[in-house]
């Protein structure tokens, strides 16, 4: 959180999928800038620089950014990734005044192991990966940490018991749960597997079909 | 196996494989992912010896949940039978997979166990995979 984020980035004259494969070939990333009122703006980045940035986590932190020599504050709003190679493909960028309040989706991080999980060999279920969250824009926690180890067999962790920082208001439905320890299944599913494995293959029903007369499909 | 129960025809077109996984390509369920690198048909039998090579794996505990569904019947028509005649008979069904498709997810054990069974899942298929986790994919 005490880390500075800055990032430089250019105006994009061009739009469309033929520049913004050539910026990609450059090593460069196609982006938008937009909030506070202002013209949403076509703009490129350093695709190294906005990947290095991410990993020092920026995620869900405040962005310098630098445009014809004036500086911004933004947050990365969403990023777009080519799904074999995880390279950034395009990223949104909305610009925020550092005390302002703002929605984000924050990720959870599970602390400890559960009781049912180291007593009674249960599975730790994490029905969801992100809380909504609302607070000011420049104390953005990286991500939500849920203390699970007093949890027994079909015990749960709602939304409204996660805890946030101060300032912090939970916009995820309250009874939403979040984490769940439930009996494990794996083994009894496999001996059940066993038991109903054939190599036949099941003929399906088709729908809207006639039955044929003495036929046997 | 994974079959349809119902389905609206009993013979579809061989269609394309062409491009990436549109959807289905992040982590969504678990904690580490196998994903497909190469297009294929992945046949239900493929599928479900993934799936035993998985659970024999990590024996107690974890979860396991299968992201693709084998929903299109592969037709053949019998030996030494002349061209023509008509489109043969369906034979068993497959799942078409595109590059970046997650195929597998696991959650609930611990990280070494859940790559090597994930490891040995892969070893079952007839494409190349990666195992991807949800702290790389939120990085």
């Amino acid at each position: 959180m005490t880390q500075e984020f800055k990032l430089a980035i250019q105006r994009r004259g061009e739009t469309g999928s033929t520049s913004s494969r050539k910026l990609r070939g450059e090593g460069k990333a196609p982006g938008v800038l937009y909030g506070h009122g202002g013209e949403p703006t076509n703009v490129a980045f350093d695709a190294r620089a906005f990947d290095d940035l991410l990993h020092r986590g920026a995620r869900t932190a405040l962005v310098t950014l630098t445009l014809d020599g004036k500086s911004d504050t933004a947050l990365i709003r969403e990023i777009q990734r080519d799904p074999v190679t995880r390279r950034v493909v395009h990223a949104d960028l909305q610009r925020v005044s550092a005390h302002e309040s703002v929605h984000a989706r924050l990720p959870i991080a599970t602390v400890g192991v559960a009781l049912g999980v180291r007593e009674f060999g249960g599975v730790m279920d994490v029905m969801i990966h992100e809380l909504e969250v609302e607070g000011p824009a420049d104390r953005l926690p990286d991500r939500i940490e849920i203390d699970v180890s007093a949890l027994g067999i079909h015990e749960h962790v709602t939304a409204g018991q996660a805890p946030l920082p101060p300032g912090f208001k939970m916009l995820t439905p309250a009874d939403t749960i979040v984490v769940s320890i439930e009996s494990s299944k794996t083994a009894h599913s496999l001996e059940e597997s066993a038991a109903a494995a054939t190599t036949e293959q099941a003929v399906p029903e088709v729908i809207g079909a006639k039955p044929a007369e003495g036929a046997p499909e | 196996m994974l079959t349809p129960k119902r389905v609206k025809w009993r013979k579809v077109h061989r269609g394309r494989m062409s491009g990436r996984a549109l959807r289905g390509s992040t982590l969504t369920f678990g904690e580490f992912g196998l994903q497909a690198l190469e297009p294929c048909w992945m046949s239900n039998r493929q599928i479900e010896a993934a799936r035993i090579a998985m659970t024999r794996h990590i024996k107690r505990g974890g979860k396991v949940w299968i992201k693709i569904f084998p929903d299109k019947s592969v037709t053949k028509k019998p030996a030494e039978v002349r061209m023509g005649a008509g489109k043969g008979n369906p034979e068993f069904w497959v799942a078409v997979v595109r590059p970046g498709r997650v195929l597998f997810e696991l959650s609930g054990v611990a990280p070494d166990v859940a790559k090597e069974a994930l490891r040995l899942a892969a070893s079952k298929l007839p494409i190349g995979t990666k195992i991807v986790s949800r702290e790389e994919a939120q990085a």
